[in-house]
């Protein structure tokens, strides 16, 4: 399992922030953890009070304080010599946990601060292909079915089309579908998801103002007129201000996680020394 | 070629005089025109007249499990809930394997709907979190999850059993956990909500598993934001399996908010016999509160999904030749065997027929049941597309050999991967593309299910149709008449109820092999009865009916290649029906089902892509469909 993947679940994030603050927090007391030296500062004390007041109601006495104690420098004890051993190293869950430590303190790193307008429109304009308004059009169709032989298509296409151009009502011409007739400022991407995508692309290069056709769509033949047609804009900062910070954030934090990541990895010299192909094949 | 407008006068004559031999359409009158009898249901979601009718389908999976979802994490799932609706929103993501995976067309709108019960623990019990360590049973799931996939799938196994016998692990059922999670979905869902332009609708799963799972699952599904479902805590079943206690849950939810909050039942076809029992959990009978309470709050049935269909079984409804379909009729979720008669209160159609006939004794009808379809995926990705289909968990994700591999070891029948369907998707008509629209038209039973591809389908009843209103059926459908998911008030003297219908297929999919009306009523004995009329088809001047059965559209498909020809079949079917054998005195409901031509089902392209070698059984191909809600006939 990929620990970004885990990184990624922000309830994991949020509960191991916790634990790691809880854990720095009992790291940071002894000092000299080298030599076989265990110092037990007046704020570690403290702090077992305060835990022993927070679980358990009320305030230790010295006896029970003192067992607190002894139990803290038993545990320590065993926990250095179990990593002298090197135990640690070779335990997944140690391995997972260090892992995720590391790469929360580097993502809160990164997290410092809200984006600035300068930074959300400069990451507009890098990505306009997430943020822009796409190429719409606006157009009317009529319709045809390939019921029929070709020449009577086309019979009743051009005797519709020498209609049209002679000003009659496209709404009494053609066949009723349930494609609607008149299709007004609509995105291409659209326009291919309701007619198919040849017929969209037939609308994007199909000259303006006049019929023209057959245009082919996943149903039919289609006698068109462009009316309008916008190419692809890039709205302003206020009218996406919300969308390009949730991709400026989520892109910050790949970015820093990635750049670590390299710079550490310059760092080392990584031998492969094994086949990289599975021993058992899937079939 | 076929001639796609299908002239309505010729169709119904075919089935008046085939099944009743009665009247001639009668042509509408310009009174009678003007005095229609068909009437929306009175309530607190009465249409109104002067609103704007919906002119777009809106497509979307009311059903998806992440990451978070506890059986989905055990078993490999790493994508969360903004992973699931990046991917329904058309971005690429890489899937559970590492990946890179996308839809070939972005869906409108979703609803994450993780397990409540367990959900977020996962993710603790990956990182080999020390509460989830100290309980053996949890501590023996981490130790499979990280044995590989085989090992993981094991393990979700024995969490799902482990869930549905109520013997779960306590560190589990710690709502904390519950808590922490449904706030950050909530939080995600906002992120992604774009009003106008895509929908994240805030949602859970309440997982019902009754004592030994008999699937009542339900989605719950909010019309609210944040500012009213982010404080609360989603209900668990650790404390009762009862729906009542859901039912319950949900309208102290709307008291105390003043929020609406609807709820679907899914894999009815999993229940072994509970989902549409007639009986209360508790094996108490049914009161007219219970009825009422069910009808409120679960407005539509998730149809067609994974876990195969919940739309009708062959073995109910013997005269329907396209009821055998993508079944999974063997067990329950647990792998119990069924017995016979649990199959009778499991589908559908059933609940629909058997709805009507308590709404008799109880005053309500407490299986009002429209048409969902969702994917119910576990992977985080809603990848319903036979060519791109995404697989049920993190083991069954596109890969060679996929199709062989154990689902579950039921009692009675190895389940394999290959049983799997590539389906679940709902098609809404709303006015626009909100929360609060697609709530409003799930509420009023405006939708549609499908098994992934996206035609359009219209259907209104009226009393006044005619073959005139063809032409224009849209416009004349709402002004004369109520779509899919209405209600018929009792029929004046005289009038019989008419019917337009329209399906346009899919713009990138394959041709319509015919349209049919699936109608249900309750004689004056009791007795529930249904028939299914062929109303619009493809290819008229050569397929003819013959007692009511017209011939297969044939077949395009090539195997080795895993592809078809839409030289077969129509891109739309339009018509106008009226019921040939319409009795005022009888409870009716009638509904939509369109059938594509075959194509290949998605272990048909998974042999050509991976080369894969299926054994006999496996299907390789299907004829794929919508199901519309239904439209009911109420006698006075």
């Amino acid at each position: 399992m990929s620990l970004k993947q885990v990184l990624r679940e922000p309830l994991a994030q949020f509960v191991l922030v916790g634990l790691l603050l809880f854990l720095l927090h009992g790291w940071v007391g002894p000092a000299d953890e080298a030599g076989k030296r265990i110092v037990v500062s007046q704020a570690r004390v403290d702090d077992m009070a305060r835990e022993y007041r927070a679980q358990l109601g009320g305030s230790p006495t010295p006896d029970e304080l003192k067992g607190l104690v002894d139990t803290y420098v038993h545990d320590e004890i065993l926990y250095r010599e179990g990593m002298a051993q090197g135990l640690g190293r070779d335990d997944p869950v140690i391995r997972r946990r260090v892992l995720q430590k590391y790469e929360i303190i580097l993502e809160e790193k990164s997290g410092q601060g809200a984006a600035s307008d300068a930074d959300l429109s400069a990451y507009l304009k890098a990505h306009p292909a997430d943020f822009e308004r796409p190429s719409s059009v606006t157009f009317d169709q009529v319709f045809f079915d390939a019921s029929g032989s070709p020449a009577d298509v086309e019979r009743r296409f051009e005797a519709a089309r020498r209609a049209a151009e002679r000003g009659a009502d496209p709404a009494t011409l053609g066949q009723d579908s349930l494609l609607p007739r008149h299709v007004e400022t609509t995105s291409l991407d659209r326009v291919a998801q309701d007619f198919g995508p040849t017929f969209a692309k037939g609308v994007a290069e199909a000259p303006v103002s006049q019929w023209t056709g057959p245009l082919a769509s996943s149903y039919g033949a289609h006698l068109v007129r462009v009316t309008a047609r916008a190419p692809p804009s890039l709205p302003p900062l206020d009218e996406v201000r919300a969308a390009v910070a949730r991709d400026w954030e989520g892109d910050r934090r790949r970015r820093a996680l990635a750049a670590n990541y390299d710079k550490l990895r310059g760092d080392y010299d990584v031998a492969v020394k094994a086949r990289l192909t599975p021993q058992l094949a899937t079939r | 070629m076929s001639r796609q407008l299908m002239i309505a006068s010729l169709v119904a004559g075919a089935s008046l005089i085939a099944l009743a031999g009665c009247s001639k359409p009668t042509p509408a009158t310009k009174a009678a025109a003007g005095s229609t009898a068909a009437s929306a249901e009175a309530g607190a979601y009465l249409p109104d007249p002067n609103r704007k009718h919906p002119e777009r389908v809106l497509w979307g999976d009311e059903h998806v499990h992440t990451g978070w979802s506890v059986d989905a994490g055990v078993s490999g799932t790493t994508l969360t809930p903004e992973d699931a609706v990046r991917f329904v929103r058309g971005e690429t993501v890489k899937n559970n394997r590492g990946e890179p995976t996308k839809l070939h067309r972005p869906l409108d709108w979703v609803a994450v709907t993780d397990h409540s019960d367990g959900m977020g623990t996962i993710g603790e019990l990956k990182a080999g979190n020390p509460d989830f360590l100290a309980n053996p049973t949890t501590k023996r799931w981490y130790e499979m999850m990280r044995q590989g996939p085989e090992q993981a799938t094991a393990a979700t196994l024995e969490l799902v059993r482990a869930q549905a016998t109520r013997t779960m692990p306590p560190v589990i059922m710690d709502e904390k956990w519950v808590k922490a999670a449904w706030q950050k979905t909530v939080d995600v869902m906002e992120k992604y909500n774009e009003p106008g332009k895509f929908t994240a609708f805030i949602a859970y799963e309440w997982t019902s598993n009754a004592l030994t799972g008999e699937n009542l699952h339900r989605n719950v599904i909010f019309r609210d934001n944040a500012d009213k479902t982010r404080s609360l805590s989603p209900l668990t079943t650790w404390v009762s399996g009862d729906p009542a206690t859901l039912w319950a849950w949900l309208a102290n939810y709307e008291k105390t908010t003043g929020g609406h909050v609807l709820a679907i039942p899914h894999n009815g076809n999993l229940s072994n016999g509970r989902m549409f029992e007639e009986q209360q959990y508790d094996g108490q009978p049914l009161t007219p509160e219970w009825a009422a309470s069910r009808a409120r709050w679960e407005p539509l049935f998730e149809l067609f999904q994974y876990k195969g269909q919940s739309e009708a079984n062959p073995r109910l409804s013997p005269t329907d030749e396209f009821a055998n379909y993508e079944l999974w009729d063997t067990a329950n979720l647990a792998g119990r065997a069924k017995t016979p008669g649990m199959i009778n209160t499991e589908y559908a159609r059933e609940a629909l027929k058997s709805g009507m006939r308590l709404q008799g004794k109880l005053g309500t009808n407490p299986f009002k049941i429209g048409a969902a379809g969702g994917t119910d995926t576990h992977t985080g990705l809603a990848a319903a597309e036979e060519d791109n289909f995404g697989g049920k968990l993190a083991s069954s994700e596109p890969h060679a050999g996929r199709w062989n591999q154990l689902f579950a070891k039921e009692a009675t029948y190895v389940r394999k991967d290959w049983t799997l369907s590539a389906a679940g998707y709902t098609g809404v008509w709303a006015t626009a593309n909100t929360r609060e629209a697609l709530w409003d038209a799930m509420k009023r039973r405006e939708t549609y299910a499908t098994t992934g591809p996206r035609m359009t389908v219209r259907f209104f009843g009226g009393y006044d149709f005619t073959n005139a209103d063809v032409k224009g059926l849209v416009a004349n459908g709402y002004a004369k008449g109520v779509p899919m998911g209405g209600d018929l008030k009792a029929a004046a003297a005289g009038k019989v109820p008419t019917f337009l219908f329209a399906a346009m297929k899919d713009s990138i999919g394959a041709n319509l092999d015919r349209v049919q009306v699936v109608k249900g009523w309750v004689d004056a004995a009791g007795k529930t009865h249904e028939s299914i009329l062929n109303v619009g088809w493809s290819d008229t001047a050569n397929r003819k009916l013959t007692a009511g059965k017209l011939p297969p559209v044939g077949n395009t498909v090539d195997i080795k290649t895993a592809t078809y020809k839409n030289s077969i079949g129509a891109p739309e079917l339009v018509g106008w029906f009226k019921d040939p054998s319409f009795d005022p005195k009888q409870r009716a409901f009638y509904y939509l089902r369109v059938l594509e031509i075959p194509t290949p089902r998605w272990t048909a392209y998974d042999a050509v892509k991976y080369g894969d070698k299926m054994s006999a059984d496996v299907p390789m191909v299907g004829q794929e469909r919508a199901v519309t809600s239904a439209i009911w006939y109420n006698p006075a």
